[in-house]
């Protein structure tokens, strides 16, 4: 991964001097996964889409004020979380279930969960470089399955039918990493938690 | 239980009923709570690292196309495969058997490519030439037309290399290959190499020297830029493909029976024929070798038997009849598969049996 670190510095110079093409190259990189952030929060791929585009679009306009390259990504998650924050507040989020009381509580929990999330720059490679550990350090099937859920969006299904193996197993393999990332994630989050307090 | 339900919520796929019990567990207590609360955050921010992620996966996937890279320093940018073998002169009776990477020498002295430094490379005069890695070589200067020296590098099965030529040209070179080029290049004259099996050109732009590839029975010779050469001796066809630039194939007798290619754009040059093909091809596929990975799309197994036994140094004897009709359609990444990875993937797909001696595998029908 490291490797590309001159290259993609050499672009943030020339996306901060408004270089389109430069530009470009982190629209590519950052898009879908801010997309894939916000559709968590707000259950809709078009509105996540659309949220993306807007993100992007803002990263553009304020690239002037963009310090180092990973205050690209913080500036994005930012923008994300408190566009996602704000939607759910004015009930602007697409209703899941039939019951409104559900409906109610997940906003409440969504909430909750954004506002604990600081995208602090320093934090948040810190942060990246300890998920893409530990999701390398899965066993390989769980990995793969997870790489699948996770990252290809495949339903649980469709992963059992490519695999040839049951819908249990692919179940099992799901909550085994998840498992696995909250325990190496988990002092990491609990760090972020006193650092936010303490601000 | 919990755990399970809580991950198919997570992926949006909890029924209603499940969401239900989720949240009356979260209520339960505190510590509910703040597990679910990190659980659905661990999630989210997973997102982070979303690229770095699939890079890391081993096994077949279908990959989106890649983006080509812009190769524009680069004179031409071609993939160049050669077929049938008389170009019995490439090879080298020494190093035919040998299982390293070795580098014959204009005087006839070989040199090898082990140890982890750089080392440098000298001629007869103790002038250096080149710099020595254990999985590259780059040289460098220029001579006066009488003088250029040629160098012959041989890659055997299960290795693959990369050259700096000494204008700057950058030749990745596949398992089962062997180049010979100029030591330096001439101040006067064509820009000359040899082929016998698959390498990659980066070829610096210099319009008043002319780059040639000779393939077997085939030139290429390069207009500017970046292409794929594939001239395995055990095949009785040359195919090059180019990425970026143009280039012009030609018939090695027969220099008006050429043909000019366009980016994806890929020419064959069959032996038996004497004709020269040209067809659209996503290059990304061809080129896929010199990122250390293999592509397949609807390709045969036979193709991929050949392809493996090049990539690993195996020897694969196929018994199943329903195996070799079969096409294939995926990407491994060379460095974290075994053969074994992938005779199990494929296993998936249409079953069968296999069992290996040494080297040698032997595939059957399955019981």
């Amino acid at each position: 991964m490291n490797h590309n670190h001159s290259f993609e510095l050499n672009l943030f110079h020339s996306f901060k001097g408004g270089d389109e093409t430069a530009y470009a190259f982190f629209y590519d990189k950052y898009f879908r996964r801010i997309q894939s952030f916000s559709f968590q929060f707000i259950y809709d791929q078009d509105e996540a889409e659309n949220l993306a585009q807007e993100a992007l679009l803002h990263l553009w306009q304020n690239r002037e004020n963009i310090e180092s390259i990973n205050g690209i990504q913080a500036f994005l998650f930012t923008y994300a979380k408190s566009k996602c924050l704000n939607l759910i507040r004015h009930k602007k989020v697409k209703d899941k279930f039939k019951n409104d009381l559900l409906n109610h509580k997940e906003r409440e929990l969504d909430i909750e969960i954004l506002n604990s999330i600081q995208f602090d720059t320093l934090e948040l490679t810190e942060l990246e470089r300890i998920i893409q550990q530990s999701i390398s350090d899965l066993p390989p099937k769980t990995r793969e399955i997870f790489i699948k859920k996770r990252f290809e969006n495949k339903k649980n299904a469709e992963i059992a039918e490519e695999l040839g193996i049951s819908l249990k197993a692919v179940e099992a393999h799901m909550t085994k990493a998840l498992k696995i990332l909250k325990s190496k994630l988990s002092d990491y989050l609990f760090l972020i938690f006193i650092l936010i307090y303490n601000n | 239980m919990t755990s399970e339900i809580l991950h198919k919520y997570l992926s949006n796929e909890a029924s209603e009923q499940e969401v239900q019990a989720l949240f009356d567990w979260i209520e339960a207590s505190e510590e509910n709570k703040n597990q679910f609360v990190k659980a659905k955050k661990i999630w989210a921010l997973t997102t982070l690292s979303l690229d770095a992620s699939i890079e890391s996966a081993p096994v077949i996937q279908m990959k989106p196309k890649n983006k080509i890279k812009r190769y524009a320093q680069y004179a031409a940018v071609v993939l160049v495969f050669v077929g049938l073998g008389t170009s019995v002169y490439l090879f080298n009776s020494k190093s035919e058997t040998s299982k390293e990477i070795v580098l014959e020498l204009g005087d006839g002295r070989l040199e090898y490519f082990s140890g982890k430094n750089e080392t440098a490379l000298l001629n007869e005069k103790g002038d250096l030439i080149a710099k020595k890695f254990p999985t590259e070589i780059i040289y460098f200067g220029k001579v006066q037309d009488q003088k250029v020296i040629y160098n012959t590098l041989s890659v055997p099965y299960g290795k693959r290399f990369k050259l700096k030529l000494s204008d700057g040209t950058i030749v990745s070179l596949n398992a089962g290959t062997t180049l010979r080029y100029p030591e330096q290049f001439g101040i006067n004259g064509n820009r000359n190499v040899y082929l016998s099996g698959e390498a990659f050109f980066e070829v610096a732009k210099d319009k008043t020297h002319p780059f040639i590839v000779h393939a077997n029975q085939a030139d290429i010779e390069v207009l500017g830029t970046t292409f794929n050469v594939s001239a395995y001796p055990e095949n009785p066809t040359v195919n090059s493909t180019l990425i970026e630039g143009s280039i012009q194939m030609s018939e090695a007798v027969n220099s008006s029976n050429a043909i000019l290619l366009k980016p994806n754009q890929m020419a064959t040059w069959q032996n038996n024929s004497k004709k020269l093909i040209l067809k659209e091809v996503d290059p990304a596929l061809y080129a896929a070798w010199t990122k250390g990975e293999l592509a397949f799309k609807d390709t045969p197994f036979s193709t991929i038997a050949k392809i493996i036994q090049r990539t690993y140094d195996v020897e694969i004897i196929n018994e199943n009849s329903d195996l070799a009709r079969q096409n294939f359609t995926g990407t491994i990444k060379i460095s974290e598969s075994s053969v074994e990875n992938i005779l199990e993937l494929l296993k998936r797909d249409t079953p069968f049996n296999y069992s290996i001696t040494h080297k040698t595998i032997t595939i059957t029908n399955p019981r």
